[in-house]
């Protein structure tokens, strides 16, 4: 009798931990069911807050960025700084930045405008330096009894990425006499130069440094991406 | 049809200067009254920017940015601006654009309203003219064709 009874009760308790072992392992399953599906939906909100951040401050930015070198360009013009003028300006900057904030910074990289303008400046006196070295150079063809001239067409392949640093390096071999940039097609750069000298400067491929150094590219970190994504990712762990 | 230019030099110079050009334009109409220029030059330096930015970005984007309807719209506007504070000049008991009239309605004493009135008046003359060099080039652009939406 009583080991019946006892066995009966084994019986009741092995169920009842079989039971508990069960529900504990579907617990466990909609545990994880979970927190894979709220990971996927965390890593989906961080994408999409990451690019519309993007997008909203590229936005607003080149706006900001348009307005405010539009209305000093009217102070430099204008030159009168009475209330109405100032508010006329005002007014003509805002409806020339909303009309054209998508064409002044147009393939810019977002949150690096400072940066660029700052190296910008920094390129200047170099070309000024080389511009003058080139135009001693040239003189010395043009004035030489013989006239050493061997004129060539060269291309390369650019390692630029957007048109604005296309544009820049084209104008600043433009600017060095001797060399003229004829076309781009493409990546491929054609460029004449006079002669042997300057295309070889040209090839040592200085000047494409510089101006991959101006706008970030190439073989450049870029610092100012991984700072603007740090700031979203602390925003977000607030929110959380 | 006028397309869009595969030289990337000229494009994106153009690009760069379309907007210093526009507010160029405003300034040249805004300042009519105090140094050379007004509402006809700075009309056709903005009508000016915008063939530019036609050459060089083709119909299709500059129709995207400006609808020839705007244009229009904005024609018939300028004429209105002009006429309207022409006649209110009459209506008010002077003779037409006698802006010193303008004076019982903007609450200032005549030399002021004189001033305000060119101003208006330059807008005018200013909206006019540039969507008439628009619309001019628009038509020029398309070479007679219209684009399939218009037809």
């Amino acid at each position: 009798m009583e080991v019946t009874l006892f066995i009966h009760a084994a019986d009741d308790a092995f169920r009842i931990l079989e039971k508990a072992k069960e529900r504990a392992v579907g617990l466990l399953d909609t545990a994880t069911k979970l927190t894979s599906e709220t990971r996927w939906m965390e890593e989906k909100k961080v994408h999409a807050i990451l690019k519309g951040a993007q997008e909203t401050k590229s936005g607003f930015q080149n706006f900001v960025a348009t307005f405010l070198m539009l209305f000093g360009f009217w102070a430099l013009l204008s030159g009168k700084f009475d209330a109405f003028h100032l508010f006329l300006g005002v007014v003509c900057s805002l409806i020339i930045a909303y009309l054209s904030y998508d064409l002044l910074f147009a393939n810019v990289r977002v949150g690096d405008v400072r940066i660029i303008v700052q190296r910008f400046i920094g390129y200047i006196p170099w070309l000024i330096r080389e511009i003058v070295m080139s135009n001693f150079h040239v003189a010395y063809l043009a004035l030489s009894p013989k006239m050493p001239i061997d004129p060539k067409v060269i291309t390369f392949r650019t390692k630029l990425e957007s048109d604005i640093s296309w544009v820049t390096l084209a104008n600043s071999i433009t600017l060095t006499p001797g060399t003229i940039t004829m076309d781009i097609e493409g990546r491929e750069f054609m460029v004449h130069a006079l002669d042997g000298k300057v295309a070889d400067d040209l090839d040592t491929g200085e000047m494409e440094d510089r101006v991959a150094h101006i706008f970030m590219e190439a073989d450049h970190i870029y610092i100012q991406d991984v700072l603007d994504v740090s700031r979203v990712f602390a925003k977000l762990k607030r929110g959380m | 049809m006028i397309i869009s230019s595969d030289d990337i030099i000229i494009k994106t110079i153009a690009r760069i200067f379309v907007p210093f050009i526009q507010l160029f334009a405003l300034y040249v109409i805004m300042h009519g009254h105090y140094s050379p220029g007004g509402g006809f030059q700075g009309g056709v330096i903005l009508g000016a920017s915008l063939v530019l930015l036609l050459i060089t970005h083709g119909y299709e984007e500059m129709r995207r940015r400006v609808p020839e309807g705007a244009v229009i719209l904005l024609g018939s506007l300028g004429l209105l601006i002009y006429s309207g504070i022409g006649l209110t000049c009459l209506l008010l008991g002077g003779n037409y654009l006698d802006y010193s009239q303008l004076s019982v309605i903007l609450h200032v004493d005549p030399a002021h309203a004189r001033a305000m009135g060119i101003l208006g008046i330059e807008l005018g003359v200013a909206f006019a003219v540039m969507a008439a060099v628009c619309s001019i080039f628009f038509d020029i652009s398309t070479g007679g064709i219209l684009p399939e939406d218009e037809k």
